[in-house]
């Protein structure tokens, strides 16, 4: 059953009391959340007309502070997500919520992937989860998708060097049927890409699902649109899904449909995106903050955050599946204080 | 190295101590030296020429500050050859100014050089904006300016490289650092020589005051102008100088203290809306995770931003204190009924105390009641980031010379 169905008008009737109640659960099972409430002006009971009425969170928040809904006994998972400067967020799961995100990115996947386990070609190398001391983002990011296919083949070798004999065995095997090929975007066009192109290898029946942001793209002048086109042109491949989603929202991915160009959000989430002067919603067209909205944590006040990504509304129930469907633009830039700090090691 | 006053393309270290030691054309340096005064009378000129004041209005401060009549009124201050009492320069004085501060270099290499110092800056490799501007101007100057002045006073930038500062450092009389606690601590790793002496510039905080009662007497011109001053404060800078002040204290009776802010608010509203001051969705988001994290522990009872321009918090109290840099336009506010309640939060670590309202009376009170715990200066609002001779409790002038005592 897909979880891409409702139009906008269900999707905010139907997560809006979703939304107060969760609110509400975080707001008693845990004081942080409570303190940042009563300090906004966000009393109990207060009433919400829209789901962007609700109160938001800053998605740093989760870097430096603890949140958590649930009693400390009851902590099953601890997740983590690498920051460029030493400072990770701390997101705490219990049984129940590490079984539901699972459970729902499973079936988010389900409208691409079909409902079987597919073979999986994973464009990364066994060293990123092999070392647990260097256990990174990327590293729990693949470990997170690999429950979703069968027969693993990693298509670099542990020396992160494009490893062809595999790739041209697991197209053997597998190549004739659907399969799955997932990695990080850049990874998959530096390392993929030009293999598949290089040696006529043919992916069209592949179902790349890939993710992590444009960045390290940009010196190539790669944007979606000639990712998509180059992968057509040079190996077949067709069925391309890029997703957005975060730690900070476990479970949650926002998915690209099978038109390309545009992500959807699943039945149990929503974006506003924010005007970052006014921060007002937006209506299509018009670029701000991505704000992130979903009804599955329960174990940490994650349902509504604002994240420090750009983006922007392509449009509103007008696309290949219902809701609002938007592109991420970048990333906002951190702020730097220019004060009499470091004069040495900020000189060098 | 690069030399980038006087301009030298490259130079070594060996070179650069071998040319400042030597003794200057003309003699020796005096306190006061009439060879540096001119330069600096001059630099001061060209300072406050229309063109360069216009472009950067910290420059003009910079330049009254250094005006023929304000070095002499410095150098007579020293009190050189008064009651027994002569005063000598120190000979090598060596400045790591701060990266970002633009131009503070200036006023401690200046005041460095009246005392009749060589110096030797090591400016920021960035250097850029104001700082750059300043480089050309000293360059400028240097055209018509006695020989000496080329020889005793320069200006370098290297890439960091421990053996340079290393030896920098072991030549030098008096080590002058500026910047955060590790990049103090970290120079201070390399030995100065036994007789050298350091002064160090590290991380301080700061905050302001409003008393009430002053506030309430005040007219309302007299508002406008003290908030236009407080603005001044809390913007320079981005508010993460070590004197933009972090907290604002309310100080009298807390059923009085509402109808104050209320005014406080709006009139700091039009401030910023008067003079299109904004802040970039970046330093807007860093605002509000900084507050709502202060609202997390509790720190915070109230959190509410005037566009993304203003945020106003009310602290749960003054062992809430905020000392760090929360994003440009962040202002704590607490509330007390008097500035001795507000004695025993204050720490070494503090700085400047800018403040409106009081009598000097009130003030010199509280210092006493301060007992030493903290605080370098009080200044009125608009003043916290202007510079001057006696800097976080050292004045410069007497640091850097020394006194010879004479008796018949």
């Amino acid at each position: 059953m897909s979880v891409f169905t409702l139009p906008q008008p269900d999707r905010e009737a139907q997560l809006l009391p979703r939304l107060v109640e969760l609110t509400e659960q975080h707001r008693v099972r845990g004081a942080a959340y409570a303190n940042i409430l009563a300090a906004t002006g966000h009393q109990p009971g207060r009433d919400y007309a829209k789901v962007s009425d609700l109160p938001w969170l800053p998605v740093r928040l989760f870097k430096t502070h603890e949140l958590r809904s649930i009693p400390e006994d009851e902590v099953f998972k601890v997740l983590t997500s690498s920051g460029t400067t030493g400072d990770v967020s701390r997101i705490y799961l219990d049984k129940a919520a590490a079984a539901a995100q699972t459970r729902m990115l499973g079936q988010t996947l389900q409208a691409v992937l079909g409902p079987k386990r597919l073979p999986m070609l994973i464009v990364d190398t066994t060293a990123i989860i092999k070392n647990r001391r260097s256990f990174s983002a990327r590293g729990a990011g693949v470990l997170g998708m690999i429950t979703f296919g069968r027969d693993h083949v990693w298509a670099l070798d542990e020396d992160s060097k494009p490893d062809l004999e595999a790739v041209r065995g697991f197209l053997a095997k597998h190549g004739d049927k659907p399969f799955l090929v997932f990695g990080f975007t850049f990874m998959v066009w530096l390392y993929l890409y030009e293999l598949a192109r290089d040696n006529d290898l043919d992916l069209s029946n592949g179902i790349l699902v890939h993710s992590g942001g444009w960045k390290k793209l940009v010196d190539q002048q790669v944007d979606n649109a000639e990712f998509r086109r180059a992968f057509q042109a040079d190996t077949g491949l067709t069925r391309i899904h890029n997703f957005y989603g975060m730690v900070e929202q476990i479970g949650v991915v926002y998915l690209e449909g099978p038109d390309g160009n545009s992500l959807y959000c699943p039945d149990f989430a929503d974006v506003v995106i924010r005007d970052p002067e006014t921060w007002e919603p937006l209506p299509p067209g018009r670029p701000g903050l991505v704000e992130v909205i979903s009804t599955l944590p329960e174990s940490y006040p994650g349902h509504v955050l604002l994240t420090e990504d750009m983006g922007v509304i392509n449009g509103i129930d007008d696309g290949a599946w219902p809701g609002k469907r938007f592109s991420i633009l970048g990333r906002l830039p951190r702020a730097e204080a220019r004060g009499c700090s470091d004069t040495f090691v900020g000189a060098s | 190295m690069k030399s980038v006053f006087p301009e030298i393309s490259d130079i070594s270290v060996e070179r650069l101590l071998a040319e400042i030691t030597d003794e200057p054309v003309g003699g020796r340096l005096t306190v006061g030296d009439d060879r540096v005064r001119d330069f600096l009378i001059a630099f001061s000129r060209r300072l406050l020429k229309p063109d360069l004041a216009r472009r950067h209005p910290e420059l003009g401060s910079l330049g009254f500050f250094l005006r023929k009549g304000e070095l002499a009124r410095a150098v007579e201050r020293l009190a050189d050859g008064v009651a027994g009492q002569r005063r000598a320069p120190r000979g090598l004085v060596l400045h790591f100014p701060p990266a970002n501060v633009d131009t503070i270099f200036v006023y401690s290499w200046a005041l460095s050089a009246l005392a009749g110092n060589h110096n030797i800056v090591r400016v920021s490799a960035r250097a850029a904006g104001a700082a750059q501007t300043v480089l050309e101007a000293l360059n400028d100057v240097l055209a018509d300016a006695h020989p000496a002045i080329a020889q005793t006073q320069r200006m370098i930038t290297y890439d960091r490289d421990d053996a340079t500062t290393g030896a920098l450092i072991a030549a030098c009389d008096l080590r002058v650092l500026w910047g955060g606690d590790h990049s103090v601590n970290e120079l201070r790793k390399h030995p100065i020589r036994p007789l050298a002496r350091d002064l160090a510039f590290p991380d301080r905080s700061s905050f302001a005051a409003i008393s009430v009662a002053g506030w309430q007497a005040s007219s309302p011109e007299q508002r406008v102008a003290a908030v236009d001053g407080f603005a001044n404060d809390l913007y320079w800078f981005d508010q993460a100088a070590c004197s933009s002040p972090r907290d604002l204290f309310w100080v009298g009776a807390a059923e009085d203290v509402g109808q104050a802010r209320v005014e406080f608010d709006e009139l700091l509203s039009d401030v910023v809306a008067r003079r299109g001051w904004g802040v970039d969705p970046a330093m807007a988001v860093e605002k509000y995770v900084a507050t709502y994290g202060l609202a997390a522990t509790g720190a915070a009872t109230k959190i509410s931003f005037t566009g993304n321009a203003v945020a106003n918090v009310s602290l749960a109290g003054l062992d809430d204190l905020q000392r760090h840099w929360l994003g440009a336009g962040t202002i704590c506010h607490v509330t007390v009924a008097s500035l001795a309640e507000l004695a025993p939060a204050i720490q070494r670590k503090d700085q400047t105390l800018s403040q409106y309202g009081f009598t000097m009376s009130d003030l010199d009170d509280f210092v006493t009641t301060l007992a030493g715990r903290g605080i370098d200066r009080i200044v009125p609002f608009g003043q916290a980031l202007t510079f001057a001779g006696t800097w976080d409790g050292f004045n410069l002038l007497h640091e850097f010379t020394r006194i010879i005592t004479i008796q018949a």
